[in-house]
């Protein structure tokens, strides 16, 4: 596997992107009470680039299929300023939380609409968790990790950033999502499937050749198992007719494209369910002022780091399960 | 001229008339040595109170060290102490900066960078060679090259000096004749280690392993070093002006904040 292969002149700005420091966007909190948070992000020079983008003449093609309420702030292109931490409001709840950008666009693909009843199948430590809640729109939301530590850091996360009530509709658990006989089948509306992957910011060390020396070597052989065999519980899980978004943060097409196409065959063949891949592209035009992306791509979209908008790698992709 | 001269000069010379005479001896000693009019009264506006016989005196001493009229009043004003030097301590130093390779042609080239090469402590410039001969094992003939090519050096801390060595040397793999012939110690630090390691997280630039290997062709230090950044973005780095930008500032922020935590852990 050789990025430079790969993504040819893009690689370079890849990897000096992905050895440099990362960038942040503040996902507001809406459940918090502050009220001046947004004034707060507005006074540091930074904007909501998903409303820019709705807004700006990309957005003019008509309503994109987004999931709604979701506001992130991010500081302009070129940028390097940094987000201060935020703030508790009178009763303890935090006004925004840092996170990559890019890692909400697999949950603005997933385009939850009122009522609806999400799975999130690697939930933890609950970024994009806490980004489905902002659409306040999942009836309820079940949010499953296999790591027990990582879902203490996800009750923390909901404890710092939801009232009580809001936790209400919320269920979080410690399970193997890749295990297709407990899993919930034909349920969701909608399923977050953010797989565990290399991550390639802490991999990418000084020769390419020996990108992945770092990681353990048992583990990354199982890694795409077990990437497809979480998106076909995904699919599993979801009802007919339902969506289901597949996303990593690696660069790697074994684990991006290749394992969205092996999963759909798998479904096809193992439990007869027809899914078809959602086209995505105008994600590409709407966020390009935030974001560089890779257009080459099979299947899904991939957000390549660039030092102008260091954020990413993220991958997505959106399936949707066939009505029968 | 004489007029303009004899104006410049403080009181206290002008205040015997008789020197009148003496002065235009001076002057014409000043003309023939090849001082333009307007060099000569350049030369007599410097510290007004400086007896004019010691200008003639250091003026025939330096053109004797190989300068002309133009480097002679370069070095003397932006070395104004220079004027005040005796002529036997004019000729020690000569003296010593041709042992370190420093004379006729070079002397010229090398004042032009670093006009305090006469006033400079003697002691100054023995560590300095001293650290590139011990410290960093150049060749004397090598430590005769820099100072010519490179005689900034001689005003910088030894430290530094050492420290931009070892940089170069262990962190690029570039060997001593190659520090050598590109000119490396005159090219500010920031400059070279932006580029360098901006080269080196695009997979451009590599470290050479123990068998001085490496799987990428770096590119020579003099082309990193000299060569414009628009040049060096097209031909070596192959990205944009908006790239090399943020990464500067974001490599500054890096380094900073690694000097905080040194400083931290040095507290505790
Ligand atoms: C990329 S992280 C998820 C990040 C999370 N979605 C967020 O936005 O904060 C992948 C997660 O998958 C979890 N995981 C690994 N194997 C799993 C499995 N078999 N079932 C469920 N979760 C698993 C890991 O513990 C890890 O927390």
């Amino acid at each position: 596997m050789n990025y430079g292969m790969q993504f040819g002149p893009l690689w370079p700005s890849a990897r000096v992107s992905l050895l440099s420091e990362p960038k942040y966007g503040a996902l507001v909190n809406n459940f918090s009470w502050g009220g001046d948070v947004v004034r707060d992000l507005q006074g540091l020079r930074a904007a909501d680039f998903i409303y820019a983008a709705q807004n700006g003449p990309a957005g003019a093609e008509g309503p994109a299929p987004l999931s709604p309420n979701i506001q992130c702030y991010t500081f302009p292109k070129g940028d390097i300023c940094r987000f201060p931490p935020a703030r508790p409001d009178t009763v303890g709840i935090l006004g925004y939380y840092l996170m990559d950008a890019a890692s909400l666009l697999p949950v603005l693909a997933l385009n939850v609409q009122p009522g609806q009843l999400v799975l999130d199948l690697c939930a933890a430590p609950g970024g994009k968790t806490l980004a489905l809640l902002q659409t306040g729109c999942c009836r309820h939301l079940t949010a499953k990790d296999i790591s027990v530590s990582r879902i203490k850091r996800l009750h923390g996360i909901l404890h710092s950033y939801l009232p009580k009530a809001a936790r209400d509709n919320v269920s979080v658990s410690v399970e193997d999502g890749s295990n297709w006989e407990q899993v919930e089948r034909d349920v969701f509306d909608r399923v977050l499937v953010d797989v565990p992957c290399t991550t390639d910011r802490h991999s990418v060390m000084e020769h390419d050749n020996n990108l992945f020396t770092r990681v353990r070597k048992k583990e990354r052989q199982q890694l795409p198992m077990l990437q497809m065999q979480l998106l076909v519980a995904g699919i599993l899980a979801a009802k007919p007719g339902g969506e289901v978004v597949y996303s990593t943060c690696t660069l790697s097409q074994l684990q991006n494209e290749y394992i969205v196409e092996s999963a759909i065959k798998m479904a096809e063949t193992q439990f007869s369910i027809d899914v078809h891949v959602e086209d995505l592209s105008c994600f590409r035009r709407l966020f390009q002022d935030t974001f560089s992306f890779y257009a080459e791509c099979r299947v899904g979209e991939l957000v390549l780091p660039h030092l102008t908008a260091n954020f990413g790698p993220t991958y997505f992709c959106k399936l949707r399960r066939a009505q029968h | 001229l004489l007029e303009a001269v004899w104006l410049s000069l403080a009181p206290e010379h002008t205040r015997d008339k008789t020197g009148n005479l003496a002065l235009g001896n001076l002057v014409q000693s000043l003309l023939d040595m090849g001082f333009s009019h307007t060099q000569v009264v350049q030369l007599f506006n410097l510290q007004p109170r400086l007896a004019p016989q010691q200008r003639l005196a250091v003026a025939s001493e330096l053109m004797l060290l190989g300068l002309y009229p133009n480097s002679v009043l370069h070095v003397l004003q932006r070395s104004p102490n220079v004027l005040r030097m005796s002529v036997k301590q004019l000729k020690d130093r000569g003296e010593r900066l041709r042992q370190l390779g420093l004379s006729e042609g070079h002397l010229k080239h090398v004042v032009s960078r670093c006009p305090p090469i006469f006033t400079l402590p003697g002691k100054k410039i023995d560590a300095t060679v001293r650290l590139f001969k011990e410290k960093c094992l150049f060749t004397m003939d090598q430590v005769m090259e820099i100072l010519r090519s490179c005689p900034n050096v001689l005003l910088k801390e030894p430290s530094d000096l050492e420290y931009k060595f070892q940089y170069a040397f262990f962190r690029m793999g570039v060997k001593h004749k190659d520090v050598v012939k590109s000119g490396f110690f005159r090219a500010p630090f920031t400059v070279i280690r932006s580029r360098h390691v901006f080269l080196e997280r695009r997979g451009l630039y590599q470290t050479p392993d123990k068998k001085g290997q490496t799987q990428v062709i770096n590119a020579k230090l003099k082309e990193i070093i000299w060569l414009s950044d628009k040049d060096f973005l097209a031909q070596l780095a192959c990205a944009s002006l908006e790239e090399y930008d943020v990464f500067k500032k974001l490599l500054a922020r890096e380094e900073e904040e690694e000097e905080e935590e040194d400083r931290d852990s040095e507290d505790e």
